[in-house]
């Protein structure tokens, strides 16, 4: 195999139509005779409905239809379910249109259907619903105390599960032989996804074949099908045909099926015309599943020598008010799962119960589980070293697992098959020439500039995963990934994947390996995805799994086009299979470069057939199910500088260096596009992101107004690199690189904050350290070092 | 959220309690009301249109006097439900008598729902004191022709 593509950092080849408005989105689909549909929600968290009265709605010039919740419920349109399972799960249903209560703002009470979408958004302003409003509550740890307001008569107490992973018994062992302990309370603040597309879903009926066809903001379509045919509609899954086409970004907030998808179809049938819904921004914050929120009491505990020998952790998820398609695993298996880390903990025991809250529903955001379990283990592991008065990356370095320790068995279950830590950390601290910025430190205070460094040597679990493994945890799906590699007459390539695109640029990374293995160009190269009737079925994508997962199918379904092309070349050349070789996109007898036939002129006859090989199918296509051996493991080292301006509270990143490993780099312009994507995201969370509630449920923070993105000038330019160690399990050796950036950024800068106002006597603050939370501190702080 | 303020009257504290019960002065001053009518005693409903920041819409509502203790004092309770969503508070009237002017000190904490809580919640203070503002300059204003 040629290598001229992989590993080379070649621009992405969708851009192009992206940045030029030539992106086809599913609003910028339009059908014959389409409606619309507006949706009235619930502006109280928490509220019986009394009555709806459709008449003004209804005798509005230009609404079709009003439809409610009763409705949909008497013609069998189901729960959207929970894919899944935990021990003692409390799963209560989740209709589209609720019947009897809204239990969040912003849950669905009406649709209106009319001709155009102006229309029915002043027609459901004219629905009246008279509410009877209860009290509600929005914190988890609130949710869980003694009279607080129920969410669902069900789940007593607010709780839906209680789950719980590692030895109990030996951790507290642990605990009570240590020669330290410490302790912290952190509250992992909950964060709204805003993708830059939001979400859309477009429904049409086809009474003739009595087929649906949903084009819908999906990372998963296949899912998306599955769910919503079987599940939820009742409806064959032969007759739904799922197209999402381009997606303009999900960070998970497109795995979900949502309410809103299941009224279009609905309301499609019933109409027999194309029925579209687009999201609002405002309806994007307050519908698009959150992620985080936990509230958590994390100790560790270390030896005389400062091994660590014992992580105890207790969390309270907020799940929001129902449970959406992943929710469960992200606060169980893909939290506790992380908490080893980088790190030989030898006893660790964590215990998580999942709370109900009149919020929206909180389910996988970027990292999923894994940036909740990273920011407390950094966190406490940095607050640990600065109370053994131990340098942070010495600290680490002692309680890394050594290379010579792989596979590596943590007691949360995971078996970490490599890894390499040390050169990853070595890296970094040579690129942010280290002990002089401790001394650069130093001297600053002295002059009183603020400047804190921050670490995070992060270690994750992507590529979800063994099928067996994750259905065995709960989940009510597989997790291997399919491709269909097909040939046309004249050597253009078609490759169909499970995986979808919705910003990760498959279309090149995915035509970059396929191009070499065929020895054509990567133009000849089409990537498809993203259309239940085109591609067989996929998983979709989501856990960083289309590199580990999605590109090894196709590596796959490539060598069975190989082997087959070889087997007519052989015919071709009348030489034997095993004498010839395939070479830059001929297959030759070995050692005799004249004889050959280009991988065209194969493609051509076996098409023809004219002279072929007796016993061989015409065609050339091949497809690939892969089953991945074992998640995938990448790692590395963040480190943040930040500087704490005292005066006001703010803080500014002035560096940001990130050593990752991801393995062989498919393309790095890709892999940096990622890295820098996440660390932008988690900073965020550091820094600025926060959905906040009021004591009524209601949310504040939900526009641009009040929800604090990053901006341009929220950052600095980013130092990167990285080191290589493969994946031992799959063809490429690839590892997740979408979600590695996000999952390690928010501790390294926490960590630098923390560390810049050590000065002060400021030990913990919680995210986002926003100035007000910063100044205040200082403030408080100040008196207690003047009486010094 | 807390709001309170103070606005003097020039008018003497029982022809000031006396408007405030009346609801064609209380329709006359209340800025965007476009509809107010006694249903019983101390129960009026109301419909008015409101900005508040990007949001507008039409409310209707209710205000209730709670209790009343003239003329020194009373509990209003407001509530008010419409497209841009809803408000429900308590709020309290002290009337301190200085001779012919009467200061009016008011304090309440408005629970605020749906859209306007969503997006114009940092805003709702100051819209909420800039419209106290205009009703109790409208009472001065009308107290000066007022007869009871």
């Amino acid at each position: 195999m040629g290598e001229k593509f992989f590993g080379k950092p070649i621009k992405r080849k969708e851009d192009p139509r992206f940045i030029t408005g030539a992106g086809n989105y599913v609003d910028d689909i339009t059908l014959q005779r389409q409606s619309y549909v507006a949706m009235v929600r619930s502006p109280h968290a928490h509220a019986t409905i009394k009555s709806i009265n459709v008449d003004k709605a209804k005798a509005h010039p230009g609404v079709i239809d009003v439809i409610l919740g009763q409705e949909m419920l008497d013609a069998g349109i189901g729960s959207i379910p929970v894919g899944w399972l935990l021990d003692g799960l409390k799963t209560p249903p989740h209709y589209a249109i609720t019947v009897d209560k809204a239990r969040h703002q912003g849950e669905i009470v009406a649709a209106v259907i009319a001709e155009d979408s102006y229309t029915a958004e002043d027609a459901a302003d004219l629905v009246e619903v008279v509410y009877d409003v209860h009290s509600a509550v929005a914190n988890p740890a609130k949710a869980l105390e003694g009279g607080a307001p129920q969410v669902h008569s069900d789940a007593p107490g607010n709780v839906t599960f209680n789950w719980q992973i590692g030895d109990k018994a030996a951790t507290d062992a642990a605990f009570a032989s240590a020669a330290k302990t410490v302790k912290l309370d952190l509250r992992n603040n909950r964060l709204i996804p805003n993708a830059i597309e939001p979400r859309a879903s477009l429904a049409d009926y086809n009474r003739g074949t009595q087929e649906y066809t949903l084009y819908t903001t999906s990372q998963n379509p296949h899912v998306h099908r599955l769910i919503i045919a079987a599940f939820v509609m009742g409806i064959p899954e032969n007759k739904l045909r799922v197209i999402s086409p381009d997606v303009g970004g999900g960070f998970g907030s497109k795995i979900f099926q949502y309410p809103e998808e299941i009224i279009v179809l609905y309301a499609s049938k019933k109409h027999k015309r194309p029925v579209k819904w687009n999201a609002k921004r405002s309806e994007s914050f307050l519908t698009d599943s959150h992620g985080r929120d936990h509230v958590t009491t994390a100790e560790l505990a270390v030896d005389a020598n400062a091994n660590i020998t014992g992580l105890r952790v207790k969390t309270a998820a907020n799940m929001g008010a129902y449970l959406t398609l992943f929710a469960p695993a992200v606060p169980t298996y893909l939290y506790g799962t992380l908490l080893a880390g980088t790190y030989r903990t030898p006893n660790i025991h964590c215990e998580v119960t999942g709370v109900f809250t009149h919020t929206t529903p909180v389910d996988a955001y970027r990292g999923a589980g894994r940036p909740e379990a990273t920011y407390l283990l950094e966190r406490i592991v940095s607050y640990m070293a600065q109370e053994l008065k131990m340098d942070p990356a010495e600290f680490r370095k002692k309680n890394f697992i050594g290379p010579d320790q792989f596979p590596y068995q943590t007691p949360v279950a995971l078996a970490y098959d490599s890894g390499n830590y040390v050169p990853a950390l070595e890296k970094a601290l040579a690129m942010a020439n280290y002990t002089k910025l401790r001394a650069d430190q130093a001297e600053g205070r002295k002059n009183g500039r603020y400047i804190g460094i921050g670490f995070s040597t992060y270690l994750e679990a992507c590529g979800l995963a063994p099928s067996a493994v994750v259905g065995s945890l709960g989940a009510q799906a597989g997790q291997w990934e399919s491709s269909l590699v097909r040939v046309a007459p004249t050597g253009k390539v078609e490759v169909f994947t499970g995986s979808h695109s919705h910003g990760q640029g498959h279309e090149t990374a995915f035509a970059q390996i396929v191009a070499d293995r065929l020895g054509v160009t990567m133009e000849d190269v089409e990537i498809v995805h993203g259309d239940t009737a085109k591609m067989p079925y996929g998983w979709g994508t989501y856990g960083s799994r289309s590199g580990p997962v999605g590109t090894s199918a196709i590596v796959k379904a490539v060598e069975k086009v190989v082997n087959k092309g070889q087997k007519i070349a052989a015919h071709l050349l009348e030489a034997r299979e095993e004498d010839l070789e395939f070479l830059e996109g001929k297959y030759q007898v070995k050692g005799s470069p004249d004889k050959a036939v280009s991988f065209g002129d194969i493609a051509l006859q076996a098409h023809l057939a004219h002279n072929y090989p007796a016993d061989l199918e015409p065609g050339l296509e091949a497809s690939a199910f892969y089953d991945p051996a074992n998640f995938v493991y990448p790692f590395g080292t963040h480190i943040a500088v930040v500087e704490v301006f005292p005066d006001t509270g703010k803080v500014e990143i002035l560096r940001y260096i990130a050593v990752d490993d991801c393995g062989p780099q498919i393309n790095p312009l890709i892999v940096q596009g990622q890295v820098h994507g996440g660390i932008a995201q988690g900073a965020a969370q550091a820094l600025f992101e926060n959905a906040l509630y009021d004591d009524n449920a209601q949310l504040l923070s939900s526009s641009f107004m009040e929800y604090a993105l990053p901006r341009a000038d929220s950052l600095p330019s980013f130092e990167i690199d990285h080191t290589i160690t493969p994946s031992p399990h799959n063809p490429l050796g690839v590892k997740g690189i979408g979600e590695a950036g996000c999952i390690a950024s928010t501790a390294a800068v926490a960590n630098a904050v923390n560390d810049a106002l050590e000065p002060f006597g400021i030990r913990h603050l919680d995210m986002p350290l926003s100035p007000p939370r910063i100044w205040k501190a200082i403030q408080d702080a100040v008196p207690a070092q003047a009486a010094d | 959220m807390k709001l309170n303020g103070s606005h003097t009257i020039n008018a003497p504290r029982e022809k000031v309690f006396a408007m405030l019960q009346d609801p064609e002065v209380l329709a006359k001053a209340t800025p965007g009301v476009e509809g107010m009518a006694k249903e019983r005693d101390d129960y009026y409903k109301a419909s008015l249109s409101l900005g508040i920041g990007p949001v507008k819409g039409t409310f209707a509502g209710s205000v209730e006097i709670t209790e009343k203790n003239a003329p020194e004092s009373m509990t209003l309770a407001v509530e008010g439900q419409g497209g841009p969503g809803g408000v429900k508070a308590l709020g309290r009237l002290k009337l301190e008598d200085q001779g012919d002017k009467t200061v009016i000190h008011w304090e309440g904490e408005p629970q605020i729902s749906g859209r306007i809580a969503a997006v114009g919640t940092r805003l709702v203070g100051g819209v909420a004191k800039k419209l106290a503002g205009q009703f109790f300059d409208s009472i001065s204003e009308q107290a000066q022709s007022y007869e009871s």
